[in-house]
């Protein structure tokens, strides 16, 4: 009963943390407009939290660059099971239009598994509710398979 | 047969009201209804009445994760600890003149103390945490509780000042139950005029003391990563969080017994959905309105508002009660 209980609840209290691996600041900026009043993510039970202990959805934006790299690793080693890797915008999926740079080296599912990537450079706050409630679907799917 | 009574009434009490069952669900409700009433006032739709409930079942489900470097027995003991003290306080409270729990002659002292133990619960928690973001905010946390708790106390010296001048021989008075009984025959504390800028001080000293948003310095998360609970995941972040509500509930409530006494009916369950009222009110002008209004205080603002306006008001209306007015 309370087993179900706290299976149900996962997918309604996501609670996002969010790295920027080198990002341009554009989808960053569009993620905070996902939890402004317009968007107005709340209404999901998405929360931003400011420690990746808190976590469990983890949003990535920017390309992965050298510096980033092993801080985005660490990092995401740092969030409690069960967790769900977001890929924000085309930079962490194929580099985008830093791609063959010297001081990328992504793209991001070489250090983690990605479980849900919004394409869009940037993209549209909608397709970010969109990918960020897919993500709060897998989350209750990975919380069952702990048990 | 009349001990296994008396036993069963103690636990009834302690178990569902008004001490742990009771208190976790309004203090949940209360918390909901705060959440929905800031989006509301943001011209948002806002999370489900329930979402804190459903945040604390989400981190029961989470693991925990102990830094390395911690101290397990404090980090893991703490929020418990904190929690544990915000229920016995729970039971302090009465709801009417004739209704309480549990009541000693000195209970206001005991609340002052039991109050403390969930910030200094924090505080530990932090500082076993090994993380220097917890550093930083803890110390920002004993700012803020030097702030609040000066005049705290004298907003209580002055209530009981107030009501033992009419009760008791000696001119003060240490008892919840005896500043219910006042109220109820004098009216309400906060229909005298020298007591409305204690009220006003009290009304400023529950955001601090519960950490709510304009005043949550400690866990600021945009600045130091959540502060005081940086490392801390799963079910113990559940209990601080549940201590976060609690507290939330028991300050109004504290506040409805100290200042709006007198609007007591003598039947439980009336003055039960009377004080949750109350207490919805008393939530929305000290913390929702704040919460929707303000941009976060830095430390010495908060430290020197504390010391300055919340402090004079409280000393104004000590004064005037010490003056017999």
């Amino acid at each position: 009963m309370l087993r179900k209980l706290i299976d149900e609840s996962a997918a309604k209290s996501p609670w996002i943390y969010h790295i920027n691996a080198g990002s341009c600041n554009g989808c960053d900026i569009e993620l905070v407009s996902v939890l402004t009043p317009r968007y107005d993510a709340e209404r999901c039970g998405f929360k931003l939290t400011g420690s990746p202990r808190h976590a469990d959805i983890v949003v990535v934006s920017g390309p992965i660059t050298v510096q980033t790299r092993d801080r985005v690793v660490r990092t995401l080693s740092q969030v409690p099971e069960p967790k769900v890797v977001v890929a924000l915008g085309s930079c962490p999926r194929s580099g985008n239009v830093f791609k063959g740079s010297y001081s990328i080296d992504g793209p991001l599912d070489k250090y983690c598994h990605v479980d849900v990537s919004v394409a869009g450079c940037t993209p549209k706050p909608e397709a970010i509710i969109a990918g960020l409630a897919k993500a709060a679907e897998i989350l209750k799917e990975k919380r069952k398979e702990m048990h | 047969m009349n001990i296994v009574l008396i036993i069963l009434k103690w636990l009834f009490h302690i178990l569902v009201f008004p001490g742990f069952l009771f208190t976790l669900c309004a203090a949940l409700l209360l918390a909901g209804i705060d959440r929905k009433l800031v989006a509301r006032m943001q011209n948002r739709v806002g999370p489900p009445l329930l979402q804190p409930a459903y945040d604390l079942l989400k981190l029961f489900g989470k693991e925990i994760i102990i830094p390395r470097q911690a101290n397990k027995k404090a980090f893991l003991s703490a929020p418990a600890v904190g929690l544990a003290s915000l229920l016995v306080t729970s039971l302090l409270l009465p709801f009417s003149a004739s209704f309480v729990a549990v009541s000693g002659v000195a209970d206001v002292i005991v609340v002052l103390y039991l109050l403390t133990i969930p910030a200094v619960a924090i505080i530990v928690g932090a500082a076993s945490s090994a993380s220097p973001f917890a550093g930083v905010g803890l110390s920002r946390e004993m700012v803020a509780v030097m702030a609040y708790e000066l005049p705290l106390t004298i907003v209580l010296v002055t209530v009981c000042r107030k009501a033992g001048l009419m009760m008791d021989e000696s001119g003060m008075t240490f008892s919840l139950a005896t500043v219910m009984q006042y109220q109820a025959e004098h009216g309400a504390m906060i229909t005298k005029l020298s007591m409305i800028p204690a009220a006003l001080a009290m009304l400023f000293i529950i955001p601090c003391e519960v950490g709510a948003h304009p005043f949550d310095i400690a866990e600021a998360e945009t600045e130091i990563c959540e502060g005081t609970l940086a490392e801390y995941s799963g079910l113990p972040l559940a209990f601080y969080e549940l201590a976060h509500y609690v507290k939330m509930f028991i300050l109004t409530s504290l506040f409805c017994v100290l200042f709006l006494g007198g609007f007591t009916t003598g039947v439980v369950v009336v003055d039960l959905i009377l004080r949750l009222i109350f207490c919805v009110v008393v939530t929305f002008l000290c913390i929702t309105v704040p919460h929707a209004v303000c941009a976060r205080f830095k430390v010495e603002q908060v430290f020197k508002f504390y010391w300055t306006w919340v402090l004079g008001l409280a000393l104004v209306s000590l004064l005037l009660v010490w003056l017999g007015l």
